[in-house]
């Protein structure tokens, strides 16, 4: 049985499910290392995932869907920017008004675009980049073509974007004017001020950017993985994708590697379902399989991580 | 030609005229001392000068052309640079990312840290400012970190150095190495305005001193011209006793006995390594100590805020070893915190509440668990009247006081208490001389009507001229005790940093085998 649930299948669902929490958790580390706590990233990811899909089905261009998403996902964090960077209003409050908000904008669009709560007609989703044949039969060649093939070889555009996005912003976040200054921001931005660089500006970008991020992940959902919009379908990814920024240590890389953890669980977990005649749990076990990892991850078990200095709290200049 | 020229600056906050027609010019090759109290001015003239304020009035000019300094990326390009009193480094951080900051080199935004490292070095070796430009910022000593916030102003190219209340945080070596520093940047051709309200180090320092009063400046004179007591006397407008007469010490019997206590710190390390000592009613003892090595776990332990993990604590014949704060109050022990904003005030709260903090529970402020704010209102305006407490009313917010007002209320509720035993923790930090000398004339006074108080200070004027006997602290153990008159400056300063060996120093780098402090001669 064990070789029937460790397949290349199991790890490409691995990819597949981080690809989302990834996106997400890089622009959660972006914006809270310009010291803004970003805990919208759920509605900013719903709202992608929205968006995606409706213009989808409006122009038949899923590529046109991307973008939208992306756009959206910028569009409603300048929500999250204005209130807490140029208003200084409590961060948590914002970004949970905004959860809250992208639930009810959805549902309502739904009804009024669609006239039927629930879930969208079904577009179809974006293909796989690459399409090569293999398979596990004949000999040891073969069957590791078969392997790498099946984890990596097999995934959508949006999956290899998130990679490299993860590898891109980690180097730019240690080699590059914007990384550095970046890290000053969430640390102690009164320094990054007296030296004559906007303490505003740096914020701003840094929220839209995770905006852009958690845009992008809404889109991975729907327009790759599931090929329509349903009501809260986000369902806390967001929420674990804070967790893997945290597991992650503020790091892209890190937010990459931990979501990559959650992504093992949930894939796991859907395995084991397919097996549920075969093993003695019930199913509901597995499902709490990725939450109940990110309940462990942040009671500490992976040690005290420490966050930017400044985080969460709003700048004033003097 | 002035480098810098200020001339009638003017800037109101809503309530406070800041800066009143003030002018200053500054020579190149100059330092200019600004000295002045807490709020007289100072900063705010000096903010403006590096665009974090704008005036409301004025002009501000550089190689005597006219200029307009609204953001710090002006006063930057104009070569005015700025060391803060509090650091504006950033922790996590290397040296280098600090110092370049908002000037990185590189192309296409990417940054080239062969370059800045190199650069770093250069200008640290060009002004013998040695530093690790790899190290992170808070890795290093408090003197260390201000040494790399005078880089970073030197890399952005300043030849005005303007340093904000620069040894508020430094050790007395760490003094004495920054004025050498300073004093080489000038000759190098830089300028420097140096922001205080010490007059020792005016006098040390300055070229020229610049008086400041209530937003205005009220005098100029040279070190040569004048002596500490003048200055006292411009920046404060009357007669100021530096330091305090006192009377011989009457020593009584014995109210405090701390009889071989070890403490340990947050981190479950031993911080007090076995003290014994007692004082005595009508003597004012002082701890001296370079800044954490044990006072702190020590003063926390006698006042009942943190349990010593062995030995014993007596406050007249009753032990207060296991005492809580509450306990301890009820025994008679006040305490004066070394931070008064964290410890010895809430500052949301009216003063008329701070007052009687600790004295909640009993009349005349409650009856059976119930207050009575007319009781308490009537205390609070006669501690307001009996100490000179500068406020409206009773029912000010504690943060709305200045920080010397914020001291004369602790000191009021504490001494007013008339406890037996005053623990007074740095109780002058951050005061000006006015204040200074009405808080040492309240420890005086409880120490001449009979009480034991026992002094932990940083300041070794302070310790000079208020203590009967000093005992000198070093890794959390006494290593010397002098008794008033044998105490000078230079010889506490030596035992303060290990100069008498430490009889159970952890590692054997500690012990140092001189024996003879040296006698006089500046480092």
């Amino acid at each position: 049985m064990l070789a029937d649930i460790i397949t290349p299948d199991l790890f490409a669902a691995a990819l597949r499910m981080a690809t989302p929490l990834a996106l997400a958790a890089i622009g959660g580390t972006i914006c809270e290392r310009s010291g803004v706590v970003n805990i919208a990233l759920e509605g900013i990811m719903l709202c992608g995932a929205f968006a995606g899909v409706a213009v989808t089905l409006a122009t038949g261009n899923p590529w046109l869907g991307i973008v939208a998403a992306v756009l959206a996902g910028v569009a409603i964090s300048a929500i999250h920017a204005f209130t807490s960077i140029n208003l200084r209003s409590d961060q948590v409050v914002s970004g949970t008004a905004i959860n809250i908000l992208a639930l009810g904008v959805t549902g309502f669009l739904m009804e009024i675009m669609y006239g039927h709560p629930g879930t969208t007609d079904s577009i179809n989703t974006i293909r796989s980049v690459f399409r090569f044949e293999s398979n596990a039969d004949g000999g040891f060649v073969s069957t590791v073509w078969h392997w790498i093939n099946g984890i990596f070889l097999s995934h959508t555009p949006i999956v290899y974007m998130a990679i490299i996005i993860a590898f891109v912003a980690q180097w730019a976040m240690y080699n590059t004017r914007w990384g550095l200054r970046l890290r000053a921001l969430g640390e102690h931005p009164r320094a990054v001020d007296t030296v004559g660089v906007s303490v505003l500006k740096g914020r701003w970008v840094a929220v839209l950017m995770s905006g852009a991020l958690a845009g992008l992940a809404g889109a991975n959902l729907t327009l790759e993985q599931v090929g329509s919009f349903t009501e809260n379908m986000t369902n806390g990814r967001g929420f674990i994708a804070l967790a893997a920024n945290i597991f992650g240590r503020w790091t892209p890389l890190g937010s990459y590697s931990a979501s990559l953890l959650f992504g093992f669980a949930d894939a796991l977990q859907i395995k084991l379902q397919i097996f549920r005649g075969q093993i003695d749990i019930p199913p509901q076990f597995f499902l709490m399989l990725p939450y109940v990892l990110t309940v462990v991850v942040l009671a500490g078990v992976v040690g005290r991580s420490i966050g930017p200095a400044a985080v969460g709290k709003p700048y004033e200049k003097k | 030609m002035p480098l810098l020229e200020l001339r009638e600056i003017t800037k109101a906050f809503p309530g406070v005229l800041a800066n009143d027609r003030v002018s200053m010019r500054l020579e190149r090759g100059e330092i200019v001392a600004l000295l002045g109290e807490n709020g007289a001015g100072k900063s705010t003239l000096m903010n403006v000068a590096y665009g974090l304020l704008t005036a409301d009035s004025g002009e501000i000019r550089v190689d005597d052309q006219p200029v307009k300094i609204k953001s710090p990326r002006q006063a930057i390009d104009l070569g005015i640079g700025m060391v803060h009193q509090h650091f504006m480094l950033v922790e996590p951080l290397t040296v280098t990312e600090n110092i370049v900051l908002g000037r990185e080199p590189g192309r296409y935004g990417i940054i080239d840290f062969a370059t800045a490292r190199q650069r770093v070095r250069e200008i640290s070796e060009r002004y013998g400012l040695k530093v690790d430009p790899d190290a992170k910022i808070m890795d290093l000593s408090v003197g260390m970190q201000q040494r790399v916030e005078i880089l970073k102003a030197l890399y952005q190219g300043a030849r005005v150095l303007i340093l904000d209340e620069p040894t508020a945080v430094l050790t007395p070596q760490e003094v004495t190495e920054l004025f050498r520093v300073v004093r080489s940047l000038v000759d190098e051709g830089l300028s420097a305005v140096f922001i205080t309200h010490k007059l020792e180090e005016v006098v040390a320092i300055a070229d020229r001193i610049l008086v400041m009063r209530d937003g205005a400046v009220v005098g100029e004179t040279t070190p040569g011209d004048t002596d500490e007591i003048g200055l006292a006397r411009m920046m404060v407008g009357r007669d100021v006793v530096l330091r305090i007469e006192k009377g011989a010490s009457t020593c009584g019997e014995a109210v405090l006995t701390v009889a071989d206590v070890h403490v340990l710190d947050d981190r479950s390390l031993e911080a007090v390594k076995g003290i014994s000592f007692s004082v005595c009613g009508g003597e004012i003892l002082a701890i001296a100590g370079v800044d954490g090595n044990g006072q702190r776990e020590l003063v926390e332990s006698i006042v009942g805020l943190r349990r010593p993990s062995s030995g014993t604590i007596t406050l007249k014949d009753k032990d207060i070893t296991r005492a809580n704060a509450r306990a301890s109050i009820e025994a008679g022990v006040s305490h004066i915190p070394e931070d008064r904003h964290r410890r010895g005030l809430v500052l949301e709260f009216d003063l008329a509440e701070n007052i009687i903090l600790g004295d909640h529970r009993t009349p005349p402020a409650a009856k059976n668990g119930i207050m009575h704010p007319k009781a308490i209102a009537e205390l609070a305006r006669k501690r307001i009247a009996d100490y000179d407490i500068r406020t409206p009313s009773e029912h000010v917010h504690a943060d709305n006081l200045s920080g010397g007002n914020q001291q004369k209320v602790v000191v009021a509720r504490e001494i007013g208490r008339d406890p037996d035993l005053l623990v007074a923790a740095q109780p002058t930090r951050g005061l000006d001389v006015g204040a200074i000398e009405f808080v040492h004339k309240q420890i005086i006074r409880e120490r001449d009507a009979g009480k034991a108080v026992l002094l932990v200070s940083l300041e070794l004027e302070e310790v000079l001229s208020l203590a009967d006997r000093i005992l000198v602290i070093y890794e959390g153990q006494i290593v010397k005790e002098f008794v008033d008159a044998d105490a000078d400056a230079e010889t506490l300063g030596y035992y303060m940093t290990g100069g008498g060996g430490s009889k159970f120093a952890s590692d054997g780098s500690n012990v140092q085998a001189i024996e003879t402090p040296p006698t006089g001669g500046n480092e």
